[in-house]
């Protein structure tokens, strides 16, 4: 059952008072909770997707999208990392950690690299958070494997350290060869493009995920965010950035906004 | 019938060998060393990963169209630096970028390549490996290339327990040969051992080595691995930034890492563009060739000045830094 359907067909007071009693019985048990046994886990399934436009487009690579700039744009690799998975309940202030943090690259060429399982301790949370990028120990620690495999593409190696994220593709726009390249990287100190994004779900509600059940969650990525806002990229200006620094930092801001979380399919 | 002798074999193989696993190295640090930056962690030394790293390294499929493994610009008669090259060749008859500096002591090194760019030693081969002008491969190309071959899937087998071939086990396993490539066996180790002495002309060349050049070449390792401008005014085909190429601060700009100079006879010509032919052509930049810019070294500001006579004598103190055991050691050649 897709929770935002069923929320679209309830009106606004019914909603409200529903929602505070949800609240009510969730603040009761939230401390048990946390204090029981341990349980079957719940089994989070995210599911990102590309899109422009503002969500109201699905980006398929390959066809050609319009930016806020009016420049046409063709992109033929949208890729990132990420980590760090955490759910967040921030009236009760708990917040779980995933025990073994793994790295993934979301890469929307290979539709199995979008889907990411997780197991998620039961409760009631109002966020989820993650790392966009590759922290600065695993930037120094030497060869690496699974996502952090260098022959993934994402890694520099005369000045060693990961790419962060990734959006190339063709515009005619751009004066280098008709090509735009955005290999956004850097890691240390001031240099830094390491995010975090903090989500809320559809309509600002809760989740209660269950122990042993399964749900999906739909995470819209918009390549619209990487040209702007709150920093203009224009391709015809920049169509390629490939090396740490200032406009790495701008477009990493810009693409720190490009998640929303689209749907949740509970079982 | 056969399925017992199977049975048989492999409880043979378990109580005979007691460990079938690769064989642990030992890697020591020589007499008066500090303790090295690589430590073995996460890639611990085995006589099976030293071959299979000494292997790559002498394999020219880990290049484009094969004309170019590790060897072919570090070069082990030249203590693994490219002999009388002040750039070396690279794929497609292309000059690499810099001078190829000679291998050795790695393990002691805080960054790799004369701009730091390399901050890991375990992926540095990716550099020369993925370079345009120098290997020009990409590195899936070279992992399916190791992978038709039987002889690595034994040998990546006995090196790491199991028949895959991945890129972190192929950058591991050089890396166990590149830094096993130790070099303390000097005329100039000896004479600190007590095992010999030096002739009254390297004596003075050792006396005036520690009052001038220390600085920056500090023993026993003889850089200090810090970055820094020494005069060299800037070619203007090659336009080489050197460290602000990394870091992007002008503070940086025509830094380049001091390299040690043990067998510094035997890795000319010298520079990170190989501009200098000769040791004494060094010494020379030195004592009356150096460029004021905003960067120099400040340790420069007033050059070295030095006579012809004291140029001599360091010249031949810096011969006694030759380690002949170490060009000749087989462990380290080609094999077979």
């Amino acid at each position: 059952m897709k929770l935002t359907h069923l929320l679209h067909r309830v009106n606004l007071p019914k909603l409200c008072i529903v929602l505070l009693l949800g609240t009510a019985i969730i603040s009761c048990q939230k401390e048990l909770k946390f204090d029981e046994e341990p349980q079957k886990d719940h089994n989070l399934v995210l599911k990102f997707k590309p899109v422009v436009l503002y969500d109201s487009v699905p980006l398929v690579l390959g066809k050609a999208y319009t930016n806020y700039f009016k420049e046409s744009f063709t992109p033929t690799a949208f890729k990132f990392y990420v980590h760090n998975f955490q759910m967040i309940n921030t009236d009760s202030g708990k917040i779980f950690k995933l025990a073994n943090d793994k790295y993934y690259l979301v890469d929307f060429s290979d539709s199995a690299s979008t889907e990411i399982k997780i197991s998620i301790l039961p409760y009631v949370y109002n966020r989820i958070s993650f790392s966009i990028g590759v922290d600065s120990a695993q930037n120094v620690s030497g060869a690496q494997t699974d996502a952090l495999d260098p022959a993934k593409g994402m890694f520099w190696t005369w000045n060693t350290g990961y790419i962060m994220a990734k959006l190339e593709g063709t515009s005619p726009k751009s004066a280098q060869a008709g090509k735009f390249e955005y290999h956004i990287g850097g890691f240390s100190g001031t240099e830094s493009v390491l995010k975090t994004v903090n989500l809320l779900f559809p309509y600002a509600q809760n989740l209660d995920l269950k122990p042993g059940k399964t749900s999906e969650m739909f995470i819209t990525c918009d390549a619209y965010d990487w040209f702007y806002n709150p920093w203009d990229i224009k391709i015809s200006e920049n169509p390629v950035i490939s090396t740490p620094g200032e406009l790495a930092k701008q477009v990493a801001e810009n693409y720190s906004k490009m998640f929303t979380v689209d749907s949740v399919f509970n079982e | 019938m056969l399925f017992l002798g199977c049975l048989l074999v492999n409880a043979c193989k378990k109580s005979g060998s007691g460990n079938s696993g690769p064989h642990p190295l030992t890697f020591s640090i020589p007499a008066g060393f500090p303790a090295p930056q690589y430590t073995f962690t996460g890639n611990p030394l085995t006589q099976e990963g030293f071959e299979l790293g000494r292997k790559l390294f002498y394999d020219g499929r880990l290049s484009k169209d094969g004309n170019f493994p590790c060897s072919s610009c570090h070069q082990q008669f030249a203590a693994f630096s490219t002999y009388d090259h002040p750039l070396s060749h690279g794929f497609n008859n292309q000059f690499t970028f810099r001078n190829a500096p000679g291998l050795f002591n790695l393990a002691w090194n805080k960054e790799m390549h004369w701009d730091g760019g390399i901050t890991n030693i375990e992926v540095q081969p990716l550099a020369p490996l993925t370079a345009p002008n120098e290997m020009a491969e990409d590195i899936n190309n070279v992992i399916g290339k190791l992978q038709q071959d039987d002889t690595y899937k034994k040998m990546f087998r006995a090196a790491f327990g199991s028949d895959t071939i991945n890129s972190q086990r192929m950058l591991l396993a050089i890396t166990q040969f590149v830094t096993s490539l130790v070099s303390a066996n000097s005329k100039y180790d000896k004479v600190k051992l007590g095992m010999a002495s030096f002739t009254q002309t390297e004596q003075n060349g050792y006396a005036l080595f520690q009052s001038k050049c220390t600085g920056c070449h500090p023993e026993p390792l003889f850089t200090d691995h810090s970055f820094r401008n020494t005069g060299i005014p800037v070619d203007p085909y090659i336009n080489d930034l050197g460290r602000m190429r990394i870091t992007n601060k002008k503070e940086d700009s025509l830094k380049f890492k001091v390299p040690g100079l043990r067998n510094v006879a035997l890795t000319f010509p010298y520079g990170h563009d190989g501009r200098f032919s000769s040791i004494t052509s060094v010494l020379d930049h030195y004592s009356s060739g150096v460029q004021t810019s905003a960067t120099l070294d400040p340790l420069l500001k007033n050059k070295i000045p030095l006579t012809n006579a004291e140029k001599f004598y360091v010249l031949e103190f810096l011969k006694t830094l030759t380690d002949s055991t170490f060009i000749n050691d087989s462990r380290f050649a080609q094999p077979e």
